[in-house]
């Protein structure tokens, strides 16, 4: 082919015409909002060079227009493709606010669709980086056909493939729906927002004037909604907490996690988690000072750490293999499990049962919340969603039990018979049916009436109580629990009781599915 | 396709909460340059304590704070803030700080009934996100109860041994 | 009388101090570990401990009196060292002590009694000729005496605590209208602090020094004073940097205000080691504020300057042994400077620094010494003073001090929490403070800047950040992940887990 002839000219006008859709003036169009362009989002999330657009010239028709007009640009709002993150096949759609506000109109979403479809074909991760004012007014229910062709889609593949949604503007109406039903979501600070109904028709229908941030900014959704897992101060950070997410989960559902280069040979006993958890039962700590501990260096990357912070959910690893991992959080409404929590952690659990990630339990619970909220508001339905998640996962699951663990709470956080391969418990671990206090007072009700000095009395018999009946010892020596174990050897353990559980494999009756309490 | 982005490896700019800025490009190398001068500055590590060599000066240094690009810098004793940004999240962070709301009151209140055993703070300290403003001992714990934003703490409405309800203001807190 | 062992009552630098001097005596050394240090640094440095973590009692372990007697009576303890604070000024405790044969490092429980009633006290004061403040004659009933007092002596006046001092308690009046309102509030916080609603008034000096006298009785009635030290840097009321002697004081002044000292602890016929408190306005006229019956912080700087051993001295004197000098032998040269190093954040308003101390360098050399509680690892916890560690400078005279201060601190390096040595260095690049201008109210009115920095701080602060930054990023791009090994996969579970799909 000549270089000069016809045909190569022309190819290189729609090259060009294309750039022009993303030069910089148009840039600077997101620039001047504070966002980034799909194009500079694509450039950080991909290792350098191994991008390729698909679809890029799909044009919409000005025929599927009911109403108003449509701009007829090449891609339409959306660049999909696939590429390499650390070395490793990564499909994703960048939704280009640019381009009619980003807003989906049916060729939109025949490429987002068309992207899902090819994800979930090779087993590959999906990433969408949602930027867009939603459904195409202009184009009608095809929009909104559009949407729901989405939303089957990210059911469909939905424990097969990771999915990640990363909210880099506006994400409105019922396009919120994609993200909440992918595995994570991720925003940034001032720039994201996601909500059903906007502001506006708030405005008009309640009468309540509330600012976008308020209503569904990143850190509403944070701290507040427990709908974002990730929150950044801005993009770039973003996109690098993806790919740190990315390099703890596997590609599909058949392969185990990614594993990092490990070169420490031996481990030692770590002395310094005999001192972080006090003898006194009643005194907080932090615990991912344990964590931090256990894991591998700087390993732990936690997840949703806004919201529900009386328990802890993340990965680590553990010479170099991802594990996931549950604790509770002493310095925080002292560690009890309520709704919001006990749901937290359930849809990590299984989220690491979908892609074969082992999960540790780190346990340190007094009980459930007591009060009229939690139980008006179903802490009854919310906690079995726990307790549901445990004993339905089939990943390898230990257990270790730090300080407290009572009643129901105990049952619920990976005990032995409801599931765990391993359980561990340090020398400091209480298992009862309920505290020391509350028990003396129902088991010696009448002694504690009838004594001089009823104070002293249930000092006494509360230590007694925790000597013989809330030491871990019973438990040990009747098998719910393995081993008591010196804190400091607790990394050794845990690495030894993973690898032994490496190629754990059972099958749980079959049926459609479960029905798990909703 | 050869879209062209703004390449601005290696360059980053150092921003205090004050709008104090140090643009410092190329930070690895023999020549940093700082406010675009060369500077010659290292860091070194001894006896377990890290050190900045610059002006034939010793600074003892500590990273006493890290959370993503936000770093709380210890030198000789006294504290810095600095985000890092890049210069693309630089232009960004001058953007949303036009758009700033006005001073802006945060109420912390009490998540559950309690009694208040300790106040860490005094009306018109500074106080930063996540640090504790006081400790209430509810179900037998003590639970810290810390503040969900930076700023300054404008009225503190309980005392030590307060019982309180849940929902109860304990603190206002005017965010900065 | 003899003793074998010492019981230190105490924690931190002081229970480290009182070893070091005890273990030169020759004694046996026991010391008491709490719950809430169970590996504090001072643990290292004692004979054997008396384990008190078991405790589950409401009362903080170095407060329980029966506790601490009857540990001494089963490990057969010939004497304990309160240090200061805690029991140090119980006169109750000191009885105990006396009545279960255990020898109480400090004066009787009778001079305890009287001098920690700051109106018996100024009786006494008063009895001996002694200058006081004008004010009430014991406490004040209600806030209408008060401001009939007040009337008198003219404003602006100060209600303070009978039962116990520290700030608390504390209110200056500026006017009668102010009077209801000061009364109600520093006497519930009387009552809060000490158990003891009382107020008693006095006058108010504006801008006063505050200059206390080392004084040492022993049970033959011989009594010496070791010469002042200046403690106006205060905050709050909590004294920050003391130095020996004081730039206010002539030779003259000196001995008029040794011999009161003196004459007080005649009066109670105290042994031991006890500081006399002194207010000094600006027209040097001084008066009596009370007197503190135990080994204070800051005695260090009067053992530089007059080369004594002063807890030696506390214990011998205790044990009946003549004092081995007189008032004529004491000399004081040189100067003294002492630094509080507390785990504080002067940035942040002298909030409490909590958490691991990763590193700890001190500076050596022969015009520096170093009290501390802390090394490296050590935990500063909320239970206790935030005090970790005293850093004293000697110089041949105040400016040498001072020069020696400032190389001393800038050497010092504390990692993992914020100190007060910003502060410190603050002070000593303040003018007035090198000029010797001091008074109580210092920190408030004489500094613009509480910390000290120099203009490149903050540049190398930047460079740090983006340094490690950088370093992220790069680490970020050099990691090297396996996903070939994520996708060897045994058989045995490959096959039951596609089954299962």
């Amino acid at each position: 082919m000549d270089v000069k002839g016809k045909n190569f000219k022309r190819f290189l006008e729609r090259q060009k015409a294309y750039e022009q859709q993303h030069s910089p003036e148009i840039a600077e169009k997101q620039h001047s909002k504070g966002k980034l362009t799909a194009w500079e989002r694509i450039e950080l999330l991909f290792d350098p060079g191994t991008f390729n657009e698909i679809d890029a010239f799909s044009t919409p028709s000005s025929s599927l227009s009911s109403f108003g007009k449509i701009t007829q640009a090449f891609g339409d709002g959306v660049i999909i493709g696939h590429g390499k993150i650390n070395g490793r096949l990564v499909f994703a759609y960048a939704q280009d606010f640019t381009v009619m506000g980003g807003s989906l109109g049916s060729v939109h979403a025949k490429k987002i669709q068309k992207i899902q479809d090819m994800a979930l074909k090779m087993g590959a991760p999906l990433i969408g980086l949602i930027d867009s004012g939603g459904a195409r007014i202009q184009e009608g229910v095809s929009s909104l056909a559009g949407y729901a062709g989405i939303f089957l889609r990210n059911v469909m593949a939905s424990g097969v493939i990771p999915q990640i949604s990363v909210i880099m503007g506006p994400s409105a109406g019922g396009a919120v729906y994609s993200p909440a039903i992918t595995d994570f979501i991720f925003m940034t600070n001032k720039t994201s927002y996601m909500f059903v109904t906007g502001p506006n028709v708030v405005k008009e229908v309640l009468n309540e004037d509330v600012s976008f941030e308020d209503l569904g900014g990143a850190s509403i959704h944070f701290k507040k909604s427990g709908v974002a897992h990730f929150v950044y101060d801005d993009e770039e950070n973003t996109l690098r907490g993806v790919k740190k997410l990315l390099t703890y989960i596997p590609s599909n559902n058949l392969e185990n996690p990614p594993v990092i280069e490990y070169n420490e040979t031996k481990e030692h006993p770590i002395e310094e988690l005999r001192e972080i958890v006090p003898d006194d039962p009643n005194k907080p700590y932090d615990i991912k000072d344990v964590i931090n501990l256990l894991v591998d260096k700087n390993s732990f990357f936690e997840v949703a750490e806004g919201y529900a912070q009386n328990i802890v959910i993340g990965f680590g690893r553990l010479r170099g293999k991802t594990i996931g991992i549950i604790a509770n959080q002493p310095k925080i409404l002292a560690g009890t499990l309520d709704i919001n929590s006990s749901i937290k952690a359930a849809r990590f659990i299984r989220f690491c049962d979908c892609f074969n990630i082992p999960i540790l339990t780190l346990e340190d619970v007094p009980g459930f919340l007591p009060g009229i909220d939690q139980e008006h508001n179903g802490i009854i339905r919310h906690g079995a969603k726990l307790l549901y998640a445990y004993a339905e996962a089939t990943v390898p699951k230990v257990t270790v039990i730090l300080r407290k663990s009572y009643g129901g709470a105990y049952c619920v956080m990976n005990s032995k018979n409801l599931g765990g391969d391993f359980n561990y418990a340090w020398p400091t671990a209480e298992i009862a049916v309920m505290g020391p206090e509350g028990a003396v007072s129902i088991l010696y009700r009448k002694e504690l009436l009838e004594s001089e000095d009823p104070a002293k009395l249930k000092k006494e018999l509360a230590q007694k109580y925790r000597e013989e009946i809330a030491n871990p010892y019973v438990a040990e020596e009747r098998g719910y629990i393995d081993e008591v174990i010196d804190p400091a050897v607790t990394r050794i353990k845990l690495i030894n009781a993973f690898e032994a559980l490496e190629n754990k494999h059972i099958n749980i009756p079959s049926r459609k599915h479960g029905n798990i309490p909703l | 396709m050869k879209i062209q982005l703004k390449k601005t490896k290696d360059e980053f700019i150092a921003l205090s909460p004050k709008d104090v800025k140090y643009k410092i490009k190329n930070p690895f190398g023999e020549e940093v340059i700082i406010n675009k001068k060369k500077q010659e500055i290292k860091i070194i590590e001894e006896d377990g304590v890290t050190f900045v060599i610059y002006n034939n000066k010793k600074f003892a240094v500590e990273i006493f704070e890290k959370n993503q690009n936000k770093y709380e810098i210890i030198v000789n004793g006294v504290s810095y803030q600095f985000s890092v940004e890049s210069p693309i999240s630089y232009e960004r962070k001058k953007y949303l700080s036009k758009l700033q709301q006005q001073q802006k009151i945060e109420a912390v209140t009490a998540p559950m009934p309690g009694k208040i055993l300790d106040l860490m703070v005094e009306e018109n300290s500074e106080i930063k996100e996540g640090e504790p403003l006081l400790i209430l001992e509810a179900m037998k714990m003590q639970n810290e109860i810390n503040s969900h934003v930076s700023g300054k703490i404008k009225k503190i409405y309980v005392k030590q041994n307060d019982t309180v309800a849940k929902d109860d203001v304990l603190v206002e807190i005017e965010v900065s | 009388m003899k003793i074998k062992n010492l019981l230190i009552a105490n924690r931190g630098e002081i229970a480290i101090r009182i070893a070091n001097t005890a273990k030169k005596l020759g004694l046996k050394v026991f010391g008491i570990k709490t719950s809430k240090e169970p590996n504090a640094y001072y643990l290292e440095h004692v004979d054997e401990i008396i384990d008190f973590s078991e405790s589950q009692e409401e009362i903080p372990e170095f407060l329980d009196i029966e506790k601490i007697i009857s540990a001494a009576k089963d490990y057969k303890i010939d004497a304990i060292h309160p240090g200061y604070g805690f029991l140090s000024e119980n006169a109750y405790f000191a009885q105990r002590c006396e009545q279960e044969k255990i020898l109480f490092i400090g004066p009787s429980a009778d001079a305890i009694y009287k001098m920690g009633n700051k109106t018996i006290a100024k009786q006494i004061a008063t009895k001996h000729n002694i200058p006081l403040l004008q004010g009430s004659l014991g406490n004040v009933r209600d806030y209408r005496e008060a401001l009939q007092i007040a009337e008198k002596i003219g404003y602006p006046v100060i209600l303070k605590a009978a039962a116990g001092g520290g700030g608390r308690g504390m209110r200056i009046v500026e006017n009668p209208s102010q009077m209801e309102k000061m009364f109600k509030m520093a006497s519930s916080e009387a009552e809060k602090a000490f158990k003891d609603p009382s107020l008693f008034l006095e006058k108010y000096v504006r801008e006063p020094r505050h200059i206390e006298f080392q004084v040492f009785g022993d049970k033959h009635g011989n009594y010496v004073h070791l010469g002042e030290r200046e403690c106006s840097i205060q905050r709050k009321h909590q004294k920050l940097i003391e130095e020996a002697p004081s730039s206010a004081l002539t030779e003259e002044l000196r001995q008029k205000m040794g011999e009161a000292a003196v004459k007080i602890a005649a009066a109670v016929n105290y042994y031991t080691a006890g500081t006399v408190e002194f207010l000094l306005d600006a027209d040097k006229n001084f008066y009596f504020m009370e007197m503190n019956t135990r080994i204070q912080v800051e005695h260090p700087v009067t053992e530089m300057i007059t080369g004594y051993d002063l807890i030696e001295l506390q214990i011998l004197t205790a044990l009946g042994e003549k004092l081995p000098f007189n008032q004529n032998d004491v000399k004081l040269n040189g100067w003294a400077i002492e630094f509080r190093i507390n785990a504080e954040d002067v940035q942040g308003g002298f909030s409490p620094s909590l958490g691991k101390i990763a590193k700890v360098i001190f500076p050596k050399s022969k015009n520096i010494r170093i009290d501390s509680g802390i090394t490296n690892g050590s935990i500063v916890t909320p239970y206790f003073d935030s005090m970790i560690a005293k850093l004293i400078t000697y110089g041949e005279n105040r400016e040498n001090a001072i020069q020696n201060a400032i190389n001393a601190l800038k050497r010092t390096v504390i990692s993992g929490i914020k100190t007060t040595i910003p502060f410190h260095l603050a002070v000593l690049h303040n003018k007035k403070f090198v000029n010797g201008e001091l008074h109580t109210s210092f920190i408030t009115k004489e500094m613009d800047k509480l910390y000290y920095n120099e203009p490149e701080d903050e540049l190398v602060a930047a460079y740090v950040a983006v340094f490690d930054y950088a370093a992220e990023l790069e680490n970020d791009k050099s990691m090297i992940i396996n996903f070939q090994k994520s996708r060897e996969i045994s058989p045995w579970v490959l096959n039951k887990r596609i089954k299962s799909l």
